[in-house]
Formats: structure tokens, sequence, C-alpha cells
């Protein structure tokens, strides 16, 4: 495959996660004001489940993408340093995604929400608390860097006049 | 990748690592949770051993008086009973807490026969120092007690991890209680 071809994966792959991401963030603003056990509630769970399955498939796709082609700083206004500080934010969203992805399916793994091997009892109280634990602390680690990401393009635009508010690469 | 890599200054890195700390730190600070669950808080005769000088009523004996007070349960009443334990505009208590014998544990302790025990000793949970000094202190479930802990939580036990606003509704808090002493029988 040409880099051209690759460049245009990578952009319809970054545009797929931009919005599975959305879909996700409304899920999980809207989850937690269902009663726990009521029918809405356990679909918006299993929405969750498969929403977060694709982004973390899709993260991993497009992490791997940019280990064989990586974003290119085409831009001659913006130094090098500035341009590597923001991609380094992003890349770290993808692998927070990835690991927001392995941490979530192992934990309803052993909630007993999924299940790999028919039959086999795979809840785990004290794995579940800890990877559940991950799992939020991965959430605010990637709230963290959009913001970080956002801010450097505001002081880009400011800076370098350099104008993108692109979160995915 | 070799030409980013070169690019990539050791603060753009640090930036990384400062984000990834403080987010592995604010569940907890948010939420109250722990990573970790404690399998058993205190023995089963060390619980005992906490109540054996007081006494206290069995809240659950339907011939007791706390039995006796509830209001007859009807549709309605049993709707709102269990509508100002689960929902969100309630108090929330389902969101973290089970209250069947056979429920599984969640990210809070199981609130199965809560009232008669000891502060800080339900299983698969670590505690927060606040609660197993109000456990050493003698604190014990009572409907008056858990009335003015959920009223306030951080007023009444500070530094406890069960990081939610109190509920000011005295009624809601009763229906709360209510639903605690059926569910549990």
């Amino acid at each position: 495959m040409n880099d051209n071809k690759l460049k245009t994966l990578s952009s319809i792959t970054s545009w797929i996660l931009f919005l599975l991401f959305l879909v996700v963030l409304v899920n999980i603003g809207e989850a937690p004001t269902m009663p726990t056990e009521s029918p809405e509630r356990l679909l918006l769970r299993n929405f969750h489940i498969a929403m977060g399955s694709l982004l973390f498939l899709c993260s991993f796709f497009r992490a791997a993408l940019w280990l064989i082609l990586p974003p290119q700083n085409n831009n001659s206004k913006l130094p090098d340093a500035s341009y590597a500080q923001v991609h380094v934010l992003q890349f770290s969203l993808y692998c927070a995604f990835i690991a927001q992805g392995i941490s979530g399916i192992l934990n309803a793994w052993w909630d007993g929400l999924i299940q790999f091997v028919p039959g086999v009892d795979t809840m785990n109280h004290g794995l579940w608390v800890t990877v559940g634990y991950l799992h939020s602390a991965f959430s605010f680690f990637y709230i963290s860097l959009i913001l970080f990401i956002l801010l450097f393009r505001i002081y880009h635009m400011i800076r370098y006049q350099v104008f993108s508010l692109n979160i995915f690469a | 990748m070799k030409k980013y890599l070169k690019t990539a200054k050791k603060r753009h890195w640090l930036l990384i690592i400062i984000l990834l700390s403080t987010s592995f730190y604010l569940p907890f600070h948010y939420f109250g949770v722990y990573p970790f669950a404690t399998k058993i808080n205190l023995p089963e005769d060390a619980i005992r051993e906490l109540t054996s000088d007081i006494y206290l009523p069995d809240y659950y004996e339907s011939t007791s008086s706390y039995q006796g007070a509830l209001p007859e349960l009807t549709e309605e009443q049993r709707l709102l009973e269990e509508n100002a334990f689960k929902n969100w505009d309630g108090g929330k208590c389902r969101f973290c807490h089970t209250i069947k014998s056979d429920d599984r544990d969640r990210m809070a302790p199981n609130l199965n026969r809560i009232f008669g025990k000891p502060a800080g000793v339900s299983k698969n949970f670590t505690y927060s120092k606040a609660l197993i000094q109000q456990r050493e202190s003698g604190l014990i479930w009572t409907p008056e007690t858990m009335d003015g802990f959920i009223s306030n939580p951080e007023g009444y036990i500070p530094g406890n991890r069960m990081r939610v606003d109190g509920i000011e509704d005295a009624e809601t808090r009763q229906l709360i209680i209510n639903h605690l002493l059926r569910e549990s029988k």
C-alpha cells in the first residue's frame, strides 16, 4: 500500500474514531441517570460494551497505522517541537483508548457480562474492582489529553497562526 | 517514526507522565473508590464481640417495633421506597450498594441486614480510616444513625469515602430506611 492510500486510510479511521468516541461519550453521560436494573440501563450497558469494543479495535488499528506512517509536520509555521508536543498527546490518546478498551473488556469479563469460554465462571470481585478503577482512571487520562490537545491547538493559533482543532490526528 | 521520536522532547513525555499519574488519583478523589477490595474486614467472632454488651432489637423480626411501624406495603408505597433507594433523583444508593443476601457486591458494601451491625465490618470493601475509627468508637448502624449519616455523610463521619451529597428531604430518607428494613427480611 502506498503512502497516499495509507494517509487516506488513517484519516478515515481517525474520523470513525472521533464519531465512536462521541457516541460512547453520550452513552456514559446518559447511563448513570438510569436506575441500575432497568431495561434501559441494561440496553445502554450492552451498547457501551459494543461501542467501546469497536473504539478499542479502531484505536488499535489507528495506532498501528501511525507506526507505519506517522503524521508529518507539513506546516512551515509550526516548529517541529511544538508539532511533536501535540502529536505525543495524540498518540497517547490512542494508547489511552487501547488501555481503556483492555480494562473495559476485563471489567466486563470479571463481572460475568461477557464470556470467552461458555460455562466457565469468570466472576471475580477483587479483580473487577481493580480493573474498574483502572477503567475510570484511563477515562480521566483521555479527558485530560483531549483538554491539553485543545489548549495546545489554541496556543498554536495565537502564537504561530496555525489553525487546526483536530483532536484525533 | 524516527523523525517523530527525534523531535519529541523529554518535557513532552513528562507532561504525559504527569497527566497519567494525576488520572490514577482522580477516581479516588472524585468518587471515593479504591482500587483494591479487602475480602474480610473483621472475623464474625470479632463482629459479634463489638455488639455483645449492647442491647439491640432485631430490626428484621416481624414482631419488632421497627417492622410494626412500617407503613402498609401497597404497590404505590413499594414503588416509592424502591425509587427512593434506586433512582437518580432519589438516594442513588443502588448505583453502588446491593441489598439482597444473594446480591453480588458492587463498588460499596452490601446492605443486607445492615441495622444492628457495627460500622465498617462488611466483606469485599476497603474502608476509609474514618469509618474504621467509627467502628472502634462503637458506631452501630441503626435506623437513627443511618438517617443521620445519609442526611449529611461528610458532616456525620468526616473523611468517609461515600462522596455523595446528603439527602435533605426527611421523607426520602425514611423511604430508604423502610426499603432497607423490608428488603433484608
